[in-house]
């Protein structure tokens, strides 16, 4: 189980120096992306010591039932990735071999993220996936990749080191590194949630939620599509993993929670509001996943760390999925409305299909998913998910009106067989799961698609977003600054109040 | 870019002993202060002192890029294999030789070769910028 990710790190190594031929290092690839599902599948819920030393010297590997639904999530989104990836790009180029072989460095890095019961493993590999991420946006032959590659570089290595502090002063305080020994040995100190505000806000950002969102956007919908659908739906999860071993493992003050949880929700409501203005189709889903980590944080900040994993599953699946679709119709012009669907009956098919999975419509995952998290929340917070439900749903009405009064060019049969199986694959897990058909959906749709149309009458929705700013210098100023205030601000919180119970 | 023949005679008499001395860091590093990490940094350097004095053209003649490209992924997979190895005995990375240091040695063997070809990888990529002469 533990040999997992770096099987991925050997096989890529052989993609190197097999670098002259096509068809081996396809083959290899394609290997190197499907191997761990029976491994995974094989190898039994428990934890495992590398190198079968003594628990307090070594690291920990495991498979629990907060990480099982990481993984299959990251499992199922690579495995059609790779499919779409192998056909997306050109293998007579040059390049192709060192990008096939940074997906699946990525690949390797999420799974050992996502194993991982161990505070620095997490963040080593966590660093492995969100590296080879950097570059893999870079090669995107888009205007605008690299600006958007070195904004995400520079913020994303910022909170990493910031996050890595965080982890000294943990084993400073505790003495371990190990997640169930930190739990065992934590007592609420200063030092500690000092520690607890660092980390959290750098993960935050990592997870691109609301006020550290700015660099997602842009790197996510400029990389090349399968990478956009990696970046989307796995590599933000990683971070969401490291804020659930943290929040699991150590004291974390209910003021703080709370605060969370708000941020949480006006993240969700945040990326709803741009989704509704955003004009490129990308943009659109980038900023759908703003609002997606919300959930995702919420579950977390509510200790339901069970609901937040399916969430992060789900989400995986079908923005996965829609990132998927979306950019092979795309491919020459990502304007909304200058492109649709009108005759390509799979993609609109699994399109449609991901959209009522993403707006938590019954049985689809989404809805089971939605279900965990509003399950162990209050009468406010439930009412809050509620709207921000119908929120998407109108969100995602504007794409496929957008969507279906267009034509577009011919995509390849991969690229329809990655999308519609992603799509299939929301549908079998909901009703695997055992998301039974609800009828109130019926009624949220409905309100949605009026809400769509007093909008769409209203002339908001065609408002065009401003043109970015050239200066990628001063943003990445920007973003910096608004870090070290949600981190002192995280801090505060922890120092002026007491603990709250665990 | 080339230095003075001073400078160029000396590294090229310099480069051979610091080849031994990475050799040495390598194998002794489970006894002795070194290791895998050490042993490739300075076996590096031996190739990017002989650059910086003759010049990038003249070296990369030599000593290939896909040289270094080639040892540097083998010894990632090594590395793994290794760890694969392990396996069969109980435990990802578990110490299954019965020498002194066990797996140590080969393994800050591979690392050292891995750390090495990769540190000239880098060397050889940043200088096609800078010259290109």
């Amino acid at each position: 189980m533990a040999a997992l990710p770096i099987l991925f790190a050997f096989l890529i190594v052989l993609l190197d120096v097999l670098r002259l031929r096509g068809l081996a290092v396809r083959a290899v690839f394609l290997l190197g992306a499907v191997i761990p599902i029976p491994v995974v599948w094989l190898s039994n819920e428990g934890s495992e010591v590398v190198g079968g030393w003594a628990r307090k010297a070594g690291i920990e590997v495991a498979l629990t039932e907060t990480n099982v639904p990481f993984l299959m999530g990251e499992l199922v989104l690579f495995a059609f990735v790779a499919v779409y990836s192998l056909s997306y790009f050109d293998p007579r180029d040059k390049k192709t071999p060192k990008v096939l072989a940074l997906l699946l460095l990525t690949h390797a890095g999420l799974l050992g993220a996502f194993i991982a019961r161990d505070l620095f493993n997490f963040y080593v590999y966590m660093e492995i996936a969100s590296v080879s991420a950097f570059a893999l946006v870079a090669f995107s032959g888009d205007k605008g990749a690299k600006g958007a590659a070195f904004k995400y570089l520079i913020l994303s290595l910022l909170a990493s080191y910031l996050f890595v502090f965080s982890i000294g002063l943990v084993y400073m305080e505790t003495g371990y590194l190990n997640a169930d020994l930190v739990s065992e040995t934590a007592a609420p100190s200063r030092e500690l949630y000092a520690a607890i505000a660092i980390a959290a806000a750098s993960l935050l950002l990592k997870a691109g939620i609301f006020p550290l969102h700015g660099w997602l956007p842009d790197a996510h919908s400029r990389a090349p599509t399968p990478v956009s659908a990696l970046l989307s739906g796995a590599v933000v999860k990683a971070p969401a993993y490291g804020m659930l071993l943290l929040f699991s493992s150590l004291p974390v003050g209910l003021t703080l929670r709370t605060v969370l949880m708000g941020t949480a929700i006006v993240s969700i409501f945040f990326g709803i509001g741009r989704m509704l203005i955003a004009n490129d189709a990308k943009r659109f889903l980038a900023y759908s996943t703003v609002s997606q980590m919300g959930y995702v944080l919420l579950g977390i900040a509510s200790l339901n760390f069970v609901g937040a994993a399916y969430y992060a599953m789900a989400h995986s699946i079908f923005k996965g999925g829609l990132f998927l679709a979306v950019g092979s119709i795309s491919t020459k012009s990502r304007k909304l409305g200058e492109f649709g669907y009108r005759n390509a009956p799979v993609i609109a098919v699994s399109i449609l299909m991901l959209s009522l999975a993403i707006g938590g419509v019954s049985p689809f995952i989404g809805a089971y998913a939605k279900g965990l998290i509003s399950s162990e929340l209050g009468g406010w917070w439930k009412l809050a998910v509620y709207l921000s439900t119908i929120g998407t749903l109108t969100s995602f009405t504007k794409l496929n009106y957008h969507l279906m009064r267009r034509l577009s060019p011919s995509s390849k049969g991969a690229w329809k067989l990655s999308s519609f199986g992603l799509a299939l694959a929301a549908l079998l897990a909901g009703v695997l799961l055992g998301a039974g058909i609800n009828p109130k959906d019926a009624l949220g749709i409905a309100i949605a698609l009026g809400l769509f149309a007093a909008l769409k009458a209203s002339g908001v929705l065609g408002r065009s977003h401003p043109a970015p700013s050239r200066d990628v210098g001063r943003e990445v100023n920007l973003m910096a600054m608004t870090l070290v205030a949600a981190i002192v601000l995280l801090m505060l919180l922890g120092w002026f109040t007491p603990a709250g119970g665990r | 870019m080339k230095m003075s023949t001073v400078v160029r005679t000396t590294t090229k008499m310099v480069s051979p002993f610091l080849v031994t001395y990475a050799a040495y860091l390598m194998l002794y590093g489970h006894l002795s202060p070194g290791g895998g990490f050490q042993g490739g940094v300075i076996l590096a350097v031996a190739v990017i002192l002989l650059i910086t004095s003759h010049g990038y053209a003249k070296v990369r003649r030599r000593f290939h890029f896909n040289w270094a490209s080639l040892i540097e992924s083998s010894a990632g997979a090594l590395l793994v294999l290794l760890g694969l190895a392990g396996v069969a005995f109980g435990a990802f990375y578990a110490n299954f030789l019965p020498t002194e240091g066990g797996i140590v040695l080969p393994f800050n063997v591979i690392v050292g070769l891995e750390v090495g070809a990769a540190f000239t990888f880098v060397f050889y990529i940043l200088l096609r910028w800078v010259e290109s002469d």
